[in-house]
């Protein structure tokens, strides 16, 4: 609080013409008590802006620079401007994988919302052994995504999988089908793969949402006749909004640039039906070693993230005025 | 006892300087003792030790290398191979590279572009390099420079189910329309249950190096080649007669045939080989090496399984690819030496004759080489597959033309693409790798 009280008048002074000694009119009137309190505030900043600016900001800044350059960050360093950039962009596989990063990201969001939100509605009603099931519900969220990627690789076998062999009883079908084979039903597998891995953390965030909802409003519309789709629509939703927009927003940036679980399914085959754009990247670093191009197009989708970053914020401000 | 402040800190004093004179001693000790002894780590990235058999052979000679070695301690790296290329070149460029490193002619020149490899030839030595057989220690060298030291090969051919072709009293076919109707022949449904559940082929056919890796030698079979020197620069055969025979060939066995398990497009080279131990396919192309690993999985398959060479074209030749690998030293390596001598025990007669009994991996020194154990009858098909090798064009972007290949032949599989459509996009791909690489 010192810092503020002693810096707030030389503020307030504005510019004025500079002291004799190179003194700005800021610093010669900071007394000896101000500084030290100054010093203090930059040391106890300071770790926290050490390790972003290494972890965060230098990361960003290095992958920006490498995509400038046609190189194999040992021995070349080839500088070729916008190239990679240019040639990103205009590039058809690369639109492509940003449609179907886009539409992945899109019908994850959509699955994890709606199977979350439905769960969550469940357990927020008094019913017997809601404990457990929380704690059974949550679970998908604790595995790791390669275990997530495994098991659902062998439920969609062909051979030996649980799926084909189910539906075969069932006589639902008489041959088995080799589900990641086919270009759309891998998609899909590989959408439901991650629905099921991703539904608990929306589950969680918005059956906190609804029990920070008070339960007199409730009562006042069931006073007032409201049906219980009336209470969703009029009570639940706008008491949810804020959850709703922070999770959906969180959800597509984690999903956006997800890569483990489709890559472990399904390498972004068959013929690139579920190449999201974090396998591109991938491959171009590691399989082409087009360390520049890969940082280029890491730069792309780090601006869409960023968009969304900022649709995101200045959602959450609109709702908040 | 209380000790006075002047006391405290002149005991303090000296209790500091004995501790600095101490250590000072020691480094003083450390730095006199003879190289030989000093402690070594030497860190080794391999494939092979994440796989079995192979991988309890890896940690045998190296337990049996630190006994007779106890200043070393051997650490090792495991990386699939399909992920190892990536995990070198991740570890180079941020300076953290191994001691030993495994190489191959797929990967040497980008290895070399990296500058990665330090002097093998003369850390090996001009002796013990004429000890090696002439056509690994030929793919082994890049502008006549040894990159690495042969470890094993393991031919490309045809690995069959000698008792299932027998039952069907053929043999192992030499022509690719032969090969067709063998596979139509040996996929039947073994218990009568109105479904088909043993296949003649277990095809490779994820888009990946282990797909890729068998489809061009396929491909060259039909007189097509992925890379062709045009005087100083490469062009390529992947839209030529030949390459879309062989595109055609993978839809057929495929669509045509229904000569392939379910979901050929998943089945990589270990799918492939369990479908083989659990009795679901006849056929697959690959190395000796996977007779080591199907008997592992199903030791009751000993001596049912046998190698030949990979079916032609009419008028062309059967060719084979060494599908070799081999241990380069690393230029940031601290020990070069020691990492040299290390990989001169794992190359001594009885540990590849060790290696070759229980992977079937071929070993790559003429003495072990000569040895009567690596001419057993379940290898001879690929001892005869050896002769027909070809030596791989030495780019830095080879394992992308691996990933072009079966991008394309999933396309024909699925019948997205014509044969001949796969061939073009294949061609155009390859003709910008080329392009994109100077």
């Amino acid at each position: 609080m010192a810092l503020q009280t002693q810096a707030r008048p030389s503020s307030q002074a504005g510019p004025g013409p500079m002291p004799q000694g190179g003194k700005s009119p800021r610093a010669a009137r900071l007394t000896p008590h101000a500084i030290r309190d100054q010093r203090a505030g930059l040391s106890f900043i300071s770790p926290s802006l050490l390790v972003m600016v290494a972890l965060i900001i230098y990361p960003l800044g290095y992958g920006l620079y490498i995509s400038f350059f046609r190189t194999n960050l040992r021995n070349q360093w080839d500088f070729v401007g916008f190239k990679f950039f240019i040639q990103t962009l205009t590039d058809p596989a690369f639109i492509h994988s940003i449609g179907v990063t886009l539409l992945f990201a899109v019908l994850v969001v959509l699955g994890n919302l709606v199977i979350g939100t439905a769960l969550a509605l469940i357990l927020n009603t008094e019913m017997r052994f809601r404990t457990l099931f929380r704690a059974i519900l949550i679970l998908p969220w604790l595995f790791p995504d390669v275990v997530v990627a495994l098991i659902f690789k062998w439920i969609y076998n062909p051979l030996y999988g649980l799926l084909n062999y189910g539906l075969m009883t069932v006589h639902l079908i008489d041959k088995p089908i080799a589900w990641l084979d086919d270009p759309n039903l891998a998609f899909v597998a590989v959408v439901i793969s991650c629905i099921w891995k991703g539904y608990p953390l929306v589950m969680i965030l918005i059956l906190a949402g609804l029990q920070s909802i008070p339960k007199e409003r409730y009562e006042a519309a069931s006073l007032d006749g409201a049906g219980p789709i009336g209470s969703f629509r009029h009570i639940t939703l706008p008491g949810l909004l804020p959850v709703l927009i922070v999770s959906i927003i969180l959800d597509t940036v984690w999903w956006f640039k997800h890569f483990t679980i489709v890559w472990l399914m399904t390498a972004g085959g068959p013929i690139d039906a579920t190449k999201v754009v974090s396998i591109d990247i991938y491959r171009v670093a590691f399989q082409n070693f087009d360390f520049g191009r890969a940082s280029a197009m890491a730069v792309i989708v780090f601006v869409i993230c960023l968009a969304i970053s900022i649709v995101y914020r200045k959602l959450v401000r609109d709702n908040e005025s | 006892m209380k000790l006075t402040k002047p006391l405290a800190a002149l005991l303090g004093l000296g209790l500091a300087g004995a501790v600095l004179t101490g250590c000072s001693s020691q480094a003083g000790a450390q730095s006199t003792s003879a190289p030989a002894n000093a402690k070594v780590t030497l860190t080794v990235l391999s494939p092979l030790v994440v796989e079995t058999p192979s991988g309890d052979v890896e940690k045998a000679y190296a337990a049996e290398y630190q006994k007779l070695h106890p200043n070393v301690t051997i650490e090792f790296i495991g990386v699939p191979m399909n992920d190892a290329y990536a995990k070198i070149s991740t570890l180079a460029t941020g300076g953290q590279m191994p001691d030993i490193f495994i190489n191959s002619p797929e990967f040497s020149a980008k290895a070399k572009q990296l500058g990665i490899v330090a002097d093998m030839d003369k850390l090996l030595g001009a002796d013990y390099l004429k000890g090696f057989a002439k056509a690994p220690l030929d793919q082994a060298k890049l502008g006549g420079k040894t990159q690495f030291a042969p470890y094993f090969t393991i031919p490309t051919g045809l690995l069959y189910r000698s008792d299932l072709f027998k039952q069907a009293g053929i043999t192992p076919p030499t022509t690719w329309s032969a090969f067709e109707a063998d596979a139509k022949k040996l996929t039947v449904d073994t218990n009568n249950d109105g479904q088909t559940d043993r296949w003649g082929f277990a095809m490779v056919g994820t888009n990946d190096g282990s797909g890729g890796s068998r489809f061009i030698p396929v491909m060259r079979t039909f007189g097509a080649k992925e890379l062709v020197k045009s005087g100083s620069s490469w062009t390529t055969q992947f839209d030529s007669a030949g390459a879309i025979k062989a595109f055609k060939l993978y839809g057929d066995l495929v669509n045509k045939d229904h000569a392939v398990p379910p979901g050929p497009l998943q089945t990589g080279y270990a799918q492939a080989n369990a479908l083989l131990a659990t009795d679901k396919a006849a056929m697959m192309i690959t190395g000796p090496h996977t007779i080591g690993a199907i008997l592992t999985q199903n030791p009751a398959l000993k001596g049912k399984l046998a190698g030949a060479p990979l079916p032609h074209a009419p008028g062309e030749k059967s060719v084979s690819v060494l599908g070799m690998l081999g241990w380069s030293v690393s230029q940031d390596s601290k020990h070069q030496q020691a990492a040299a001598d290390y990989i001169k025990f794992v190359l001594d007669k009885k540990n590849q004759l060790a290696f070759n009994a229980a992977t079937g991996r071929f070993p790559t020194r003429n003495d072990a080489l000569a040895d009567p154990q690596v001419n057993r009858p379940e290898l001879k098909g690929f001892i005869a597959a050896q002769d027909n090798a070809f030596i791989l064009p030495a780019v830095p972007y080879y394992a992308n033309l691996q990933v072009i290949a079966g991008g394309d032949y999933q396309q024909v599989i699925l019948n997205k693409m014509t044969p001949e459509q796969a061939a073009k996009d294949a061609a155009e791909q390859t003709k910008k790798s080329i392009s994109d690489n100077g």
